[in-house]
């Protein structure tokens, strides 16, 4: 199994940091996760999970402003690499690939 | 349980063990102001302390059982040396015989000569009280007095 697949929850922090946009950080891609996604996230394990894609060059991070909001402490803006776009794109295929030709999920559809 | 602000003690805690945290923090206080909850907060901070220290367990750190650079070992050295200046009691007037070998030459002489005892007795006190002397001047002269000696030595 190639190392660039990815898990499911990277994949969704991935694909929510490409729908986000440019103002992707911690809050806006756990919101878009749970809209999106249906699934509850923890800011903290969604910080491991984009700590992790951040070491293997899949994202990049850049610190912004401090804002009074967040009491004086700065957002973290996340952007997906070309690598993490072709990790993106190569857990799609495999996993399309393993959709295909399963006789029980073609019994549901029919 | 809701409450106005963050849980002071939980932030606290996250930026304590987790020392690059600052963005995640300002999350959590971000979220916490729509959904005020302090269980939830606490929840939150404990699972990415316990996130962040599950990740860096997989990573190899160095554990820094010796010094990054050998000048880092001298300097601590010589810093340790100035704290704890050495006194040499073992040092003596006479050229090529130390203290010890004064002592024997001094119980010989005693045991050739039995009236020459007090001259033992006598160098041992004088010793005593050289070397005393000695502590107490090295110690009166403090660190920057070593300083001295060392570099011009």
């Amino acid at each position: 199994m190639s190392r660039d697949l990815l898990t499911d929850f990277e994949l969704m922090i991935l694909l929510a940091i490409l729908r986000v946009g440019r103002d992707a950080y911690g809050v806006q891609i756990a919101k878009e996760i749970e809209a999106t996604g249906g699934r509850r996230v923890l800011l903290g394990a969604a910080y491991a999970a984009l700590d992790r894609l951040e070491r293997n060059g899949l994202v990049t991070s850049t610190v912004g402003a401090p804002t009074a909001v967040r009491g004086g402490r700065a957002k973290r803006f996340f952007r997906v690499t070309a690598r993490g776009l072709r990790a993106v794109k190569a857990t799609q295929q495999a996993l399309v690939a393993l959709w295909r030709d399963v006789p029980q999920l073609n019994a549901t559809r029919a | 349980m809701t409450h106005r602000h963050p849980p002071r003690l939980a932030l606290a805690l996250l930026e304590r063990f987790l020392p690059d945290s600052e963005p995640l923090a300002g999350d959590l206080v971000e979220a916490f102001e729509e959904r005020p909850s302090v269980v939830w907060f606490w929840v939150q901070v404990l699972v990415a302390i316990a996130a962040g220290w599950g990740a860096r367990s997989t990573e190899i750190r160095p554990l820094h059982l010796v010094d990054l650079q050998p000048c880092d070992a001298v300097e601590r050295t010589r810093r340790f040396s100035l704290r704890f200046p050495s006194v040499n009691l073992g040092a003596s007037p006479v050229t090529g015989v130390g203290g010890l070998g004064l002592v024997i030459l001094l119980s010989l002489l005693t045991w050739v000569r039995p009236t020459a005892w007090w001259l033992l007795l006598a160098s041992a006190l004088a010793g005593c009280a050289l070397g005393a002397v000695m502590i107490l001047i090295r110690t009166a002269a403090g660190p920057a007095d070593n300083i001295t000696t060392i570099r011009h030595g």
